[in-house]
């Protein structure tokens, strides 16, 4: 971020409310932008935004099409880098880190849940959940055991090693979900993990993310669906690239 | 290597496995490029090789003393009679020589059961011409210093060239044609000789040999010996005259150069093409003509080489277009694994472990494709075909190489690619 963004941006007391003293702060967005060029034309796709995501914080992004909240899961993921601004992750300056060190850190640190779940179709459930593990360098055998139990966590202890073509949506999204908490994040981004899925399934869903939530794991989950937005302890309204409360 | 590598490596594999179709796609193209550097090498080193063991046959330690093929115009044809082998025996003294003058021209041969007569070379010479070749005789027996050189009167006696006995009898074993009897004119003289013996065919790819050879149009005398298609008739059978040509064995390498030094002070070197104009007689060392041809064959490896790595190369850019469709095709994954921990070398590992591993199966299969396709060729053109070990192993280094070669394109761009520019493009 430049000198000169900063000044341009005056902080919203609402969204770093509570991270003044920085203890609780696993995530803070401190005028933090990213904007995309696509030939002579420059789309601003997150505005000089400010937020503080607490350690256990379950969140609520709300938005229409378009207006910045997958960049924001995005960046909050360490998937992209801001093109301005500051954004701390568990204390570190993403900005500094290296590729491979952004990389352990999604491994480490974040759980990603996609609407479209973003299984391997040819992978049985439990390699899927495995997935994050194989980067960790942890051993096969611990792997598997790991797996198992995430999986048993969501409710599919049995047929693990069926392939996601096999299962329901709700399944998959489940399986999807039990990959993320396998490697024991400490923030779970969930990006509409209810979006293709029917009510029940999606309340089974969503049960297990206020689970996790209620166990300690800060989530920002991102959804069109005031009701689901509900379930969550505070919501966040996107619109137009810039980030205010609902 | 550690675990994360490991583990990486075993994805790589499993891809391989879990996707058949794809694979084997890639592997065909690879098997392809890998039977034909198969088919090229074994084709290509083998005619080396063995055209190579051929000609040593010829005579390693020879040289010839003769006329050149063709004259500059009215240039007198110098004179090759026993004043010269005398003045040759004498420039040789000292490195213990074998000296045999000999007689050659193409005579009609008229044996039973045909209407027309074949021309071949007869070659007129002291049985020691024999020690000129490394050839063996195969059946019955060399000529003798008492063998009858045949009148109109009295039968002569001769020896052929396998290539000969098949010519003139082909339907027999050559073995069958000593005691035959054929019939040639020589300076207008009909006269019948009996065979009493047929030498080996130095020349195991023949056809290859002849293919080549009467392709050329214009034949000289000494391409004409070379075809390993003459009978040999004793000295006398020919009258007197000059010689075609000397033929000197010597005992060792130094001993050629040696004699080559001595005789090209007094004569022309062959090589040397002012020689046609001054009308000199010429000395031609067979081993230098042997190293000529082996740098012709190397050419026509060198050829064969470019062929099957243009092949490989072709191959490589298939693989490399058919890898990165794959990969285009694998954008979500690729973006999965790199949100769930990868970095970019691991991906590059991946695919490129995927694109080795099928080049090598391909690879593998190519191996024996391409050997059996050099054995069929080998018996449709008769083209020398030599497979070792050695080649194979040049194989798999291709494969391997292809597959890395192929990869690398893939490898990187699928490493590159941004993980929120694939998800965002498929979640919108």
């Amino acid at each position: 971020m430049t000198a000169d963004a900063n000044k341009a941006h005056p902080h919203d007391p609402f969204l770093v409310e509570g991270c003044a003293d920085g203890a609780e702060a696993l995530a803070v967005l401190d005028g933090v932008a990213r904007t995309y060029r696509s030939g002579a034309v420059e789309v601003e796709a997150l505005k000089p935004l400010d937020l503080c995501v607490r350690r256990g914080d379950f969140l609520a992004v709300m938005g229409p099409s378009g207006s910045g909240k997958s960049t924001l899961l995005h960046v909050l993921g360490c998937l992209d880098r801001p093109t301005a601004g500051r954004y701390l992750l568990d204390g570190h300056d993403v900005a500094r880190l290296s590729d491979r060190e952004l990389a352990a850190v999604r491994n480490a640190v974040i759980g990603f849940v996609f609407q479209r779940f973003h299984l391997l179709a040819d992978e049985s459930a439990r390699r899927n959940v495995e997935l994050p593990l194989l980067y960790a360098g942890v051993a096969r055998g611990e792997r598997r055991q790991r797996a198992s139990e995430a999986l048993d966590s969501v409710g599919l202890s049995a047929r693990m090693t069926h392939r996601p073509n096999q299962r329901s949506g709700g399944e998959q999204q489940r399986v999807a979900l039990a990959r993320a908490l396998v490697k024991r994040p400490r923030l779970l981004l969930a990006d509409e993990p209810t979006g293709n899925l029917d009510s029940k399934a999606g309340e089974r869903v969503l049960q297990l993310i206020e689970d996790q939530s209620r166990a300690g794991t800060t989530v920002l989950m991102i959804t069109h669906d005031p009701e689901v937005a509900a379930r969550a302890e505070q919501t966040l309204l996107m619109r137009d690239g810039g980030l205010s409360r609902a | 290597m550690n675990r994360r590598m490991r583990s990486v490596i075993r994805e790589g594999l499993l891809h391989v496995t879990r996707h058949p179709l794809r694979s084997s796609l890639t592997a065909f193209t690879s098997a392809i490029a890998i039977a034909v550097t198969v088919n090229v090498i074994s084709l290509s080193f083998g005619m080396q090789e063995d055209i190579a063991g051929d000609v040593d046959l010829f005579g390693r330690h020879t040289l010839d003393v003769g006329v050149p093929p063709a004259l500059a115009p009215g240039v007198k044809r110098p004179s090759l009679g026993e004043a010269q082998v005398e003045r040759t025996r004498r420039l040789l003294t000292g490195l213990d020589p074998i000296v045999v003058p000999r007689r050659q021209r193409a005579a009609p041969i008229r044996v039973d059961g045909i209407d027309e007569p074949y021309r071949l070379q007869v070659v007129a010479a002291a049985p020691a011409y024999l020690r000129t070749l490394s050839i063996p005789v195969a059946h019955g027996r060399w000529l003798r210093a008492d063998d009858a050189p045949g009148s109109p009167e009295l039968e002569g006696t001769c020896c052929l060239d396998e290539a000969s006995a098949v010519r003139l009898w082909p339907q027999r074993d050559p073995a069958e044609a000593v005691g035959a009897r054929l019939e040639m004119r020589i300076d207008g003289v009909a006269r019948t000789m009996r065979v009493v013996g047929v030498l080996s065919d130095p020349l195991r790819y023949r056809e290859l040999f002849e293919t080549f050879d009467e392709g050329r149009g214009a034949r000289t005398l000494t391409s004409s010996l070379l075809s390993f298609r003459n009978i040999y008739v004793p000295a006398a059978t020919f009258g007197p005259g000059d010689y075609t040509g000397i033929s000197i064995v010597l005992p060792t390498d130094e001993a050629v150069l040696e004699a080559q030094e001595r005789l090209i002070a007094v004569w022309a070197d062959a090589r040397d093409l002012a020689a046609l104009s001054r009308g000199s007689l010429i000395v031609f060392v067979r081993k230098q003509w042997m190293e000529a041809l082996g740098t012709s064959t190397m050419q026509g490896s060198m050829v064969g080489n470019l062929v099957w790595i243009l092949v490989v190369l072709v191959a490589a850019v298939m693989i490399s277009t058919l890898n990165l469709i794959t990969v285009r095709e694998r954008y979500d994954e690729v973006a999965l694994r790199r949100c769930e921990g990868a970095q970019r070398r691991d991906i590059a590992l991946q695919i490129t472990v995927e694109g080795v591993t099928t080049a090598l199966i391909g690879g593998i299969v190519g191996l024996p494709i391409g050997y059996v396709g050099a054995h069929v060729l080998r018996e449709i053109v008769q083209f020398p075909f030599r497979f070792e070990l050695r080649y194979a192993a040049v194989a798999t280094g291709v494969a391997i190489l292809l597959g890395l070669i192929s990869s690398v394109i893939p490898a990187r761009h699928a490493a590159t690619l941004q993980p929120a520019r694939v998800l965002g493009r498929r979640l919108r």
